[in-house]
């Protein structure tokens, strides 16, 4: 599949952001940064951004910069939210890109509200985990693994989080990993 | 009389960096001292005449200030108690913690090593793909003749921490980094409050007269601190305590202005865009060599040697470009991104590009774009009731910083009074050619 990028690809981000609003009130970047890594490393939708693992768990420098581009291209803006960081919301023109640009985020419409559906209303740290995990998992040529060598796997990058917490992490995306295939949404072959 | 142990250097910024024998060898080293003829804001001082300050003094600052943050986020004062469980370096022994404030230190003294004649100005044209100057500074770091000054440091530095502390993962991105040494990295080039930031706005600002960059930094630098990103995270950044939250605004401020006033300015950018056509012009294959060695001949002053020569000689290889810079003759800008008109047609610019390209020719129209810049304008804050709380909450101002970003067309000087009349005449035109998918 080729690659979407420029403003396609600005549209399935748009598109997301108003489906994760839907779900829950708050979708910093966090959530846009990890829900947008699954719809890339598990779903197959070949988003041109690429991630590598932070701090906190997988990250795209590139998205990073592209939500920066599109907040001054008001496709996206920001609202505070006590106590934490900023809430994306479509911007004045987001619309413009979304109608001008209409073909990938029709696309790939039923990944995009999996998406938005399984992960929208989880808190920022379950995020990070379960991004992390699904890292380990897809990334990391740990596919074929175990529960627990995942699970070891995530406690040698984050040594704070316990070993139980890391084995639930992998068993909760092993199991999305199963809905997403018995709904028959993953485009491209991971594994 | 004993040797001398420290050793002070005059700043006009700092006013006084000190570094010790050991770290002066790597001043003294050939690729340092090479930052002495790098001009820090490339060929700004064609616009601001002060501006001919170089790479070398503001990587002496830059370690200056990396040492302060270090100091004063390692204090065990000022550690929040999950930083303190997060991070077991933080708790090590003096020796150890000392090992990495070391490491930092030549991080940051090292941190532009890798830069390309007037910095940023040519970096991406005229390197191969998958090349930067970050990537040159990091095999810099790691060659042999720099390998052996850390070896002989007490204790000897691992080249590879000071490498990947010098350029930060978005560079490495194939590195591993634990916590820490993100949080050191982080502590250089972060988007809100690296210190690479903070010397290159004040230096910048003092050099080209301009006083959009000045902020305290002395209060931003004392309320520093490593904080979890939300009450409940296990994650870390670097945050500032409620009474440094002004100083910080105040730094995100500065930096806007001086992107859009000194940066971004629109005849600096198009003489960089004529640096870049003479480079391509006159340099083997059109491009930098990507070994550190060959690199390191190329300077500033080599440069400027060649373009004078090109200018006096109309057969030397990109004259026509050094004449452009040298006597004044740059494209003019005919028109510039504005976001109204993105409503009707997203690509606007381009557009208009192609449009003056079919009229006056490629050779006589240049767009020069640049990306807004990433920025985190949030990071923690620890409020008078020690909660974690969002800057983005706390702070009206830093939500309403706009992000600078430069987007412009420029045409031959002769073509200029046209081009304007023509562009007046079709923009509602250009404006209904919206760029759009196929149905």
């Amino acid at each position: 599949m080729t690659l979407i990028n420029d403003f396609p690809q600005k549209a399935v981000i748009v598109t997301l952001v108003n489906e994760m609003a839907k779900i829950e009130g708050w979708c910093g970047e966090t959530h846009i940064q990890k829900t947008t890594y699954f719809l890339k490393r598990l779903l197959g939708v070949p988003l041109a951004y690429e991630f590598v693992m932070y701090k906190h768990g997988p990250y795209s420098f590139d998205l990073h910069d592209d939500l920066t581009g599109m907040r001054a291209n008001r496709f996206l803006k920001t609202e505070p939210r006590y106590p934490y960081g900023p809430s994306f919301r479509q911007g004045d023109l987001g619309s413009v890109v979304t109608t001008k640009f209409p073909q990938s985020p029709q696309r790939f419409k039923n990944q995009i509200d999996f998406i938005a559906q399984e992960l929208g209303g989880k808190r920022v740290m379950e995020l990070e985990r379960l991004a992390t995990a699904m890292y380990i998992t897809l990334d990391e040529g740990y596919v074929q693994s175990n529960v627990d060598d995942r699970a070891q796997r995530i406690r040698e990058l984050k040594p704070h989080v316990s070993f139980e917490s890391a084995q639930d992490a992998v068993q909760r995306v092993d199991d999305l990993r199963d809905r997403a295939k018995s709904q028959r949404l993953i485009l491209a072959p991971y594994d | 009389m004993l040797p001398k142990y420290v050793h002070e250097i005059r700043d006009p910024i700092h006013v006084f960096i000190r570094l010790i024998s050991d770290e002066r060898q790597v001043v003294d080293s050939p690729a340092f001292q090479r930052l002495r003829h790098i001009h820090q804001l490339a060929l700004s001082y064609l616009v601001y005449p002060g501006a001919t300050h170089k790479r070398f003094e503001h990587a002496l600052g830059t370690m200056e200030l990396a040492t302060k943050v270090f100091d004063i986020v390692t204090n065990p004062s000022n550690l929040h108690e999950r930083a303190r469980s997060l991070i077991p370096e933080i708790s090590q022994s003096e020796a150890q913690l000392g090992y990495w404030r070391q490491v930092l230190r030549m991080a940051a003294l090292c941190h532009d090593i890798g830069h390309l004649p007037f910095s940023h100005a040519a970096e991406k044209d005229l390197l191969p793909e998958g090349w930067n100057h970050e990537r040159i500074t990091v095999e810099i770091i790691k060659s042999a003749e720099m390998r052996e000054i850390w070896d002989g440091m007490i204790p000897p530095l691992h080249a590879n921490h000071i490498a990947k502390i010098a350029v930060g993962k978005k560079k490495l991105p194939d590195e591993e980094y634990t916590l820490w040494e993100a949080i050191l990295s982080e502590i250089i080039v972060s988007d809100a409050f690296g210190v690479d930031r903070i010397d290159y706005l004040l230096r910048d600002s003092h050099h080209a007269g301009v006083g959009y960059g000045k902020f305290d930094h002395h209060r931003l630098l004392d309320t520093m601190m490593i904080l979890p990103t939300t009450q409940e995270s296990d994650e870390l950044d670097l945050g500032v305590q409620m009474g440094g939250l002004h100083s910080a605004e105040a730094l995100l401020l500065a930096r806007y202005f001086m992107y859009t006033q000194v940066y971004y300015h629109h005849i600096r950018r198009i003489y960089d865009r004529h640096l870049i056509e003479f480079l391509r012009s006159s340099l083997c294959e059109g491009k930098f060599p990507t070994s550190h060695k060959e690199m390191l001949r190329h300077n500033d002053v080599t440069v400027l040697n060649a373009m004078i020569e090109a200018n006096a000689d109309s057969s030397k290889a990109g004259s026509v470009h050094a004449r452009r810079i040298i006597r004044r003759e740059h494209f003019k800008r005919v028109y510039s991104k504005n976001p109204a008109a993105i409503a009707n047609n997203l690509d606007i610019v381009k557009t208009i590009c192609d449009g003056l390209k079919e009229r006056y020719g490629q050779e006589n129209v240049i767009r020069d774009s640049l990306e807004p810049k990433s920025e985190s304008l949030h990071f923690p804050v620890l409020d008078h009731q020690d909660r974690i709380v969002s800057s983005d909450f706390l702070s009206s101002v830093l939500r309403r910083i706009p992000e600078a970003e430069f987007d412009s067309i420029y045409v031959h000087p002769d073509k200029e009074a046209d081009a304007s009349k023509w562009l007046e005449s079709n923009i509602e035109e250009l404006l209904r050619q919206s760029s759009e998918e196929e149905k």
